[in-house]
């Protein structure tokens, strides 16, 4: 502990906690933007990344939606899928719009035009959901979304002559790569560019003045509204954001990026949970904590598919072996809620918390806080004395 | 009447069978202290409520500045000048108490500086002898800080006209002294002040003009002396002495 606090003066009296931050996450991007590179790693690791940054946007663009707008919506994994099953739909089918002559085949939409029409639909369906939910709040907003997520997963999966029902809708393919390797790079990028920007986009929102009207708003909807707040406004702002960056990255990783198809499996609200899971655990008040969390526990939980175990003191195995393999199966995931059952009811702010929080070096704005309430208190004390 | 600040016109609020404001009518002038009393249930929340924009009068009009702001959203009533407090303080938790103050200031005014609103907000919690707590969430609050914090919150919203509920229920001696001040510097910077409370010592002591309520109806309206020996009044909230 004596070490740590040594540690901690002489950076505090250096480079500083926030910059020392900086400068980490700096090394991580750096880390991420080699990792293709290492000739070592199987496409396989390399899909496991490129699922752990799709993630990691859905928890973390839940996270600004849940945990800092404090709208506990079920519905992210929906809005995900509207984006990736609308942009299926249009290249595939095209659209006509008799009424005002307009007529798009699927050879005039291109992929890029078919995933920025599915960002737009899931927006467009985020602001018809943010308005319905106005009046909603806490588990009556949870119950609705709940609702309307389950209500487009059985659309999804009985419409099969247009949707492919159980099977899922393929999407066009984004990109058109004959070379596996090269293909798994540029998707790897591709998925971590969008991971970046949409980070930047939400903490962008997030550390502006609409940031700090959705904390209010989280806080006391009426307080915050007698404060001069226009809740409603960005109530139905939240929410058209949060649906059209899961729809763009719905669209974008089934594109061939992540995988080749959507499956309504993906939108069930156990799927919704893990989401909810990887912010929790990560810290749902912080995108960074909540992509950070997603992108771990993604990663952790492929790794523990098969866990070696060897056997100490010696022994060994009838046939000979010293260790042998434990397929998890649905264990990992056993794991998993124990790790936040623990979360829950120790650290609520997420496991990443006390880091990110030592980082931003709030406690010394505290300690410095601390001491000048000792000051006014000694005064006051002085003053009864004098008196 | 071109001081005239608030108006409120017949205004009335029915809960199904209950008539919670009934047919209420009277202005309020800049700068006019104004205390409002009833007994619980006299609908003075209500009304409270009414004003702010938080309730939609069953029926009659509401003017403030001369624009009608009845039925209209209460951030749009917040912004066209009028600002309130709540009977149980409501602070932003797990905001910090300059956050506090930065969410009016920029709701009021969305292209002004941080720094600027910042300098402010530190003059305002300085008056209200709060600044030491500026980092502080304001969950760590104690009752009477939060109170001292919602009525800062209010400064950083220039309203022309404030409703205060409650002010001093739950509040330490020292600090209803800095309401008390608090109260006083709102006057002097000419602005108009509802003051709402069961504290009879603070009403009498700085009122200018008394409003009592009963059953929803405004029974009594004039200087606080006059009010005071009011029958029907005295008959509704204050009582009679134990010795007449």
């Amino acid at each position: 502990m004596a070490l740590f606090k040594r540690i901690e003066s002489a950076i505090d009296g250096s480079i500083g906690r926030r910059r020392l931050g900086y400068a980490l996450l700096g090394l991580v991007i750096l880390f991420f933007l080699w990792f293709p590179n290492d000739t070592s790693q199987s496409n396989y690791v390399k899909t496991v990344f490129i699922s752990g940054f799709f993630y990691a946007i859905l928890s973390s663009s839940w996270a600004l939606l849940a945990g800092i707008a404090g709208q506990f919506s079920f519905g992210h994994m929906a809005f995900m899928g509207i984006g990736a099953y609308v942009a299926g739909l249009f290249a595939r089918d095209g659209i006509t719009f008799a009424a005002l002559g307009i007529a798009l085949t699927p050879e005039s939409i291109s992929s890029v035009g078919a995933i920025v029409i599915g960002t737009i639909v899931a927006g467009a369906v985020g602001l018809v959901i943010g308005w319905l939910l106005l009046r909603l709040r806490s588990a009556y907003l949870a119950l609705f979304t709940i609702a309307f997520s389950e209500l487009f997963r059985i659309a999804m999966l009985t419409e099969y002559d247009y949707t492919g029902g159980s099977n899922g809708l393929s999407l066009r393919p984004l990109l058109q790569v004959a070379d596996v390797d090269t293909a798994r790079q540029i998707e790897y990028y591709l998925m971590f560019a969008l991971l970046i920007v949409c980070l930047l986009l939400m903490y962008r929102v997030a550390h502006s003045p609409i940031g700090m009207f959705l904390r209010a708003m989280r806080e006391d909807e009426d307080a915050a509204s007698a404060l001069g707040v226009n809740v409603v406004r960005y109530k139905i702002l939240i929410f058209v954001f949060t649906s059209m960056i899961v729809g763009l990255a719905g669209a974008i990783f089934y594109s061939d990026i992540g995988s080749e198809r959507i499956i309504p499996e993906q939108l069930e609200v156990l799927q919704m949970s893990l989401i909810i899971a990887y912010a929790v655990i990560g810290g749902m008040e912080s995108l960074l904590g909540a992509a950070a969390g997603a992108f771990i526990s993604r990663y952790l939980l492929e790794a523990m598919r098969e866990v070696v175990i060897t056997l100490p003191l010696g022994l060994t195995l009838p046939d000979g072996s010293d260790a042998f393999v434990w397929e998890t199966g649905a264990w990992r995931f056993a794991l998993f809620g124990l790790v936040m059952v623990f979360t829950l009811r120790y650290m609520r702010n997420g496991l990443l918390y006390p880091i990110l929080d030592w980082f931003s070096g709030r406690d010394l704005i505290m300690q410095e806080t601390v001491s000048i309430r000792k000051s006014d208190d000694d005064v006051a004390a002085d003053m009864e004395d004098s008196g | 009447m071109s001081d005239i600040q608030l108006e409120l016109n017949q205004i009335s609020k029915r809960f199904g069978g209950n008539q919670a404001v009934d047919h209420v009518s009277f202005s309020v002038t800049q700068p006019e202290l104004i205390g409002m009393i009833g007994p619980n249930g006299a609908g003075k929340t209500t009304l409270t409520n009414l004003m702010s924009g938080m309730l939609k009068p069953s029926g009659g009009t509401i003017y403030l500045n001369g624009r009608r702001i009845d039925g209209h959203a209460p951030y749009e009533v917040t912004r066209a000048g009028l600002g309130r407090t709540f009977q149980v303080t409501r602070a932003l938790n797990r905001m910090t108490v300059m956050e506090n103050m930065l969410v009016p200031g920029l709701a009021h005014n969305p292209s002004a500086r941080r720094d600027n609103l910042q300098e402010r907000a530190r003059d305002i919690l300085s008056l209200l002898t709060i600044e030491h707590l500026t980092n502080e969430y304001s969950r760590a609050l104690s009752g009477g800080q939060r109170k001292l914090l919602e009525l800062g919150r209010l400064l950083m919203l220039d309203p022309l006209v404030i409703i205060l509920d409650e002010p001093f229920a739950g509040v330490h001696p020292r600090l209803q002294e800095t309401i008390y001040k608090y109260i006083d510097r709102v006057y002097q910077d000419g602005k108009a002040i509802i003051l709402i409370s069961h504290n009879m010592g603070a009403v009498f002591e700085l009122s200018h003009r008394l409003i009592v309520l009963n059953f929803g109806a405004l029974i009594a309206d004039g200087d606080p002396q006059t009010v005071k020996n009011d029958p029907a009044v005295i008959d509704a909230y204050l009582g009679h002495d134990e010795d007449e």
